[in-house]
């Protein structure tokens, strides 16, 4: 077997200073495991913030009016709603295409009067996709077919001084500007748990909206996927299959303050971990410097006897795979007592957000748990071995570059 | 014998340290022929290593040509260089420089792995420690051995390739002289039985009393060039 000598000596080589080889690794090991950490909990919250954008009701992707990316009227209706929902549908990647129309109305009872965005919702639909008309605190959740009827939240009816059944005046911009008024009845008031998400809470069904606004179909279909890790592509693919009627929306693009937020929490993690395997790099390369200064005679030798310079490369960065090798093992050891309890536990950040964790509409749970999972294996892996390679290549080009004649001098034994 | 192995041409080698030039070597001229056993011997800073490091392809002239199985080692690159130490070179060191964290065997196989030769490698580097009477030591490494044993297996290292040329820098100077004379014996040996040339560096009068010739250097040039005959060997031996 060619260079089986070679490997021998590379991985005896770490054995020679043992203590120096276990700081060696353990540098990497715990390098390796900040790293796993971090990338676990980005990866987590960023599984989370999906996950929270969906439930509120965004879904992961949405059917837009051609214009509505710029001028976010929420007047505008799609082309064919019915086609791009039937050709969502058939999708075997989504999961559930939900039709919504919205307009801003105004609410009162009595002479209590609010401003909301009012949803017109398919309910069969709706209790699928979002988490927030599941948790009613009184009557129930809209039917297919219901008329007259609305779905508020808590804070809207505490704030109009309503109950169970009580007749709201509804007031609308229809088609064309014309005012347009309706009595609708609470069949069911929501409690998330948030006084913002339940301050805009007003759903109606699709057929209530067409009828009070005068505005026919759906202004947005919204789309949740099986998978969720590969929205981007799904997207392109859904708005291909679509063939260019409307385009098709990431949550990125929906709500850009969130991919704005995911977008910046992933270039900071991506700096720190930069920044620690830097530390760890160096760390390592200064240890296998010193090693290679030690054992200086050593190389003079071998390239005495004739070894090349690929053969001198390849002798020192085998040692610092083998270094690699363990110290991925040593992240995993060092990494997991940490990352377990956050994957299973969490991190509550409840008190630190006030209780009330809600941006840009969506609710957000206030405890994050991090993503564990077999990846972190091979991640291990691919962040020591490539740490303790780049590690490796000064000190194999120190060690290339050594003087026989010099290095082999009495004066230098 | 009269074919030259290695022709030094009026070489010169100058090492700079800060503003200080040193001239190692100041147009010497040096033929070695196949089968010699020679001694180069003269005062510390005469040249004698600078010259086997040239003729080892390990340094470059100044300026000069060093021949080498008729190679122009000013003309090759490094990697050439290194190819030609690789297959055709034997290197024994003063300090035996074995591998320390490899086996007698392991040292000696190393080299026949770095030539690329797969097949017979652990045969061929056991029957040469054999040859020097290592055989039973094979498996120690060489903290585990004797000076004396050490190089031997220096020299088995140096030798089991079969290498054209043996080139000993001092290779007695940290023996004794029983062991010192072991040692030249089993080379002059290897000489007769394989038709190996050798060149040693060296201060030491029992290498040069084995020697077929010896060279003296001082102050970077030959000094004088003493060819021996058969008896001359024998008697100046005992």
């Amino acid at each position: 077997m060619r260079d089986l000598l070679l490997a021998k000596l590379a991985l005896r080589t770490l054995g020679r200073n043992p203590r120096r080889t276990l700081l060696s690794i353990v540098g990497i090991g715990v390098g390796c495991g900040i790293v796993l950490y971090m990338v676990a909990f980005t990866r987590g919250s960023s599984e989370m913030r999906i996950r929270a954008i969906s439930e509120s009701g965004f879904g992961h992707a949405r059917i837009a009016p051609a214009t509505w990316e710029k001028t976010r009227d929420s007047d505008l209706r799609l082309v064919d709603w019915k086609r791009d929902l039937d050709i969502a549908g058939s999708m075997a990647e989504v999961e559930f295409a939900a039709p919504h129309s919205r307009t801003t109305a105004l609410l009162a009872f009595g002479t209590c009067v609010t401003g909301v965005e009012m949803v017109g919702v398919d309910p069969n639909v709706e209790r699928n996709i979002s988490r927030l008309v599941r948790v009613l605190s009184e009557g129930r959740y809209l039917e297919r077919g219901d008329e007259g009827a609305v779905v508020i939240g808590t804070a809207i009816a505490d704030r109009l001084e309503v109950e169970l059944d009580d007749d709201l005046f509804i007031t609308i911009a229809g088609a064309g500007g014309e005012m347009k008024y309706a009595m609708l009845r609470i069949v069911g008031i929501v409690s998330t748990g948030s006084r913002t998400i339940d301050g805009t809470i007003c759903h109606v069904t699709l057929a209530e909206m067409e009828h009070l606004t005068g505005y026919l179909g759906a202004g947005e279909i919204t789309i949740v996927f099986r998978d969720p890790s590969n929205i981007d592509a799904l997207t392109v693919r859904l708005q291909e299959r679509l063939e260019g009627t409307d385009p098709v929306l990431s949550w990125k693009v929906v709500i850009p303050s969130q991919g704005g937020d995911m977008g910046s929490d992933t270039v900071f993690m991506n700096l720190l971990m930069g920044v620690v395997i830097v530390v760890a790099v160096l760390g390592v390369a200064s240890a296998q410097l010193t090693a290679i200064l030690e054992r200086k005679r050593e190389f003079a030798v071998l390239i005495a006897l004739g070894m090349g310079g690929g053969r001198i490369v390849r002798l020192v960065l085998i040692e610092a795979l083998a270094m690699g090798v363990l110290g991925a093992v040593a992240g995993l050891a060092m990494g997991f007592p940490f990352i377990y309890p956050a994957a299973t536990s969490g991190y509550n950040f409840a008190e630190m957000m006030g209780g009330d964790f809600v941006t840009e509409g969506v609710l957000f749970d206030p405890i994050i748990y991090a993503d564990m999972g077999m990846w972190l294996i091979p991640l291990a892996f691919a962040v020591a071995l490539f740490s303790t390679l780049v590690a490796g290549l000064y000190p194999a080009w120190y060690a290339l570059r050594t003087n026989p004649t010099s290095a082999l001098s009495l004066r230098e034994a | 014998m009269n074919t030259n192995l290695v022709d030094v041409r009026n070489v010169t080698k100058d090492f700079h340290n800060g503003k200080i030039t040193v001239n190692a070597l100041r147009g010497l001229d040096l033929a070695i022929h196949e089968g010699d056993f020679l001694a180069i011997v003269g005062p510390s800073g005469s040249g004698k290593t600078t010259l086997l490091n040239l003729i080892g392809a390990l340094d470059i002239a100044t300026s000069g040509d060093v021949h080498l199985f008729g190679h122009d080692l000013t003309a090759l690159s490094r990697r050439e260089r290194a190819e030609l130490r690789l297959t055709s070179l034997g290197f024994v060191f003063q300090a035996y420089n074995l591998i320390p964290v490899l086996t007698a065997l392991e040292n000696v196989k190393f080299v026949l792995e770095l030539q690329g030769i797969d097949g017979g490698r652990h045969e061929r580097a056991m029957s040469t420690l054999e040859d020097l009477s290592l055989g039973e030591l094979a498996n120690r490494r060489p903290n585990e051995m004797s000076g004396g044993q050490q190089q031997r297996v220096a020299v088995a290292r140096a030798i089991v390739s079969r290498p054209r040329l043996v080139l000993a820098d001092e290779p007695t100077a940290n023996l004794d002289s029983e062991n010192s004379e072991a040692l030249l014996r089993m080379m002059r040996e290897l000489r007769d039985r394989h038709g190996m040339t050798f060149v040693f560096s060296t201060h030491d009068p029992l290498v040069m009393a084995h020697a077929t010739r010896v060279v003296t250097l001082l102050d970077g040039r030959v000094a004088s060039d003493e060819v021996k005959n058969a008896g001359e060997e024998v008697g100046s031996a005992n």
